[in-house]
């Protein structure tokens, strides 16, 4: 399952895009593409166990 | 390479990195990401000077793809938009499985030339691009099987000593071509010591490539001109023009780098000269 953080969004009030890009909720800015692939757990990657994002972000709750 | 090569005026060879894996539009949204724009952006750059491009995939959204098909929609946007300039195809990929780092390769024709990761890279606080010996003499082999001349990418000195071992195990084709990568994290320090370091450490007889990242990109390609090395500049290494400015393209970081060559009186390779420089075959 992908980064609970993790969005689809064309726009984020200061920027808009032709297609809907990866947003992190949780940092409030659209992420890498690089990074996309972490929060979407692709190839052999983990968002919990590779994204600072989302660790600092669950240890706060 | 040194000094005596920049007296003697041999012609430049300038990379564009069009669009990279790393950042995207988010960061700058004048970069080039689907194959259209990659190709028309290929075009500006081939009319600016540059005599390669250097090319990753996306899909639309932007995210990475390491697949064979979107590295032919992208080529062939490329060939559509250009006369006759060099494809370089990186096969960089953190994260991604060693099957498919070698994907880019297998386009028909195949690229003239492909990266090589020399060795780890870290990239954020959990990932580390691999770039195994043993990956690194994969990609090779298969370069080799498909006539494509790697482009040897050295992000710090510890990769020289690992450009040493790959001669010592397989052989490379002359020119070797290193690119020397300057900047921040796993790169190589970026400081002028650091540059003739580098330099002085390259096999004989390689040629050199000189990347600076971020803000690195005008001050070391120029000291890459000053020594008698080629250059790469471009929206996949550098999104700005100027502190506090996008640049608009990957053709007005071109047009900049072949002034200062023009300054320094470096004549700038065509592609021709450059495939002749590189070993590669002609047209």
């Amino acid at each position: 399952m992908a980064c609970p953080y993790l969005e689809y969004r064309k726009a984020d009030g200061a920027r808009s895009f032709d297609h809907e890009r990866a947003y992190c909720a949780a940092a409030e800015t659209f992420v890498q593409p690089m990074r996309a692939d972490i929060c979407n757990n692709r190839y052999d990657l983990d968002h919990g166990q590779h994204c600072e994002i989302f660790q600092a972000h669950s240890e706060g709750e | 390479m040194g000094y005596e090569a920049y007296l003697d005026a041999d012609p430049v060879i300038i990379t564009a990195a069009l669009t990279g894996g790393v950042h995207g539009k988010e960061a700058n949204p004048n970069l080039p990401e689907t194959p259209e724009e990659i190709g028309r952006a290929a075009g500006e750059v081939e009319a600016a000077g540059a005599s390669v491009v250097h090319l990753h995939a996306r899909k639309p959204n932007g995210e990475r793809s390491f697949q064979t098909e979107r590295f032919q929609e992208i080529d062939d946007a490329v060939r559509r938009h250009t006369d006759d300039i060099i494809i370089q195809h990186s096969t960089g990929g953190t994260g991604a499985p060693d099957d498919v780092r070698h994907q880019p390769l297998r386009t028909d024709p195949p690229p003239e030339m492909a990266s090589l990761d020399m060795g780890p890279l870290n990239r954020y606080a959990h990932l580390t691009s691999g770039n195994t010996r043993a990956l690194v003499d994969s990609l090779h082999a298969e370069m080799i099987d498909r006539g494509i001349k790697p482009e040897l990418e050295v992000f710090n000195d510890g990769h020289m000593n690992e450009v040493e071992g790959l001669l010592d195990r397989r052989d490379l084709a002359d020119p070797v071509y290193a690119t020397l990568i300057f900047g921040p994290g796993t790169l190589t320090p970026p400081t002028p010591g650091n540059f003739l370091n580098a330099i002085d450490n390259l096999p004989d007889g390689a040629l050199f490539n000189t990347l600076g990242f971020g803000r690195h990109q005008l001050p070391f390609p120029t000291m890459g001109l000053l020594f008698g090395g080629h250059v790469r500049v471009g929206l996949e290494d550098n999104v700005y023009y100027e502190r506090g400015g996008l640049a608009e393209s990957n053709a007005r970081l071109v047009e900049r780098v072949v002034r200062l060559a023009d300054e320094l009186g470096w004549p700038v390779a065509s592609t021709a000269e450059a495939r002749e420089i590189l070993g590669l075959e002609e047209l």
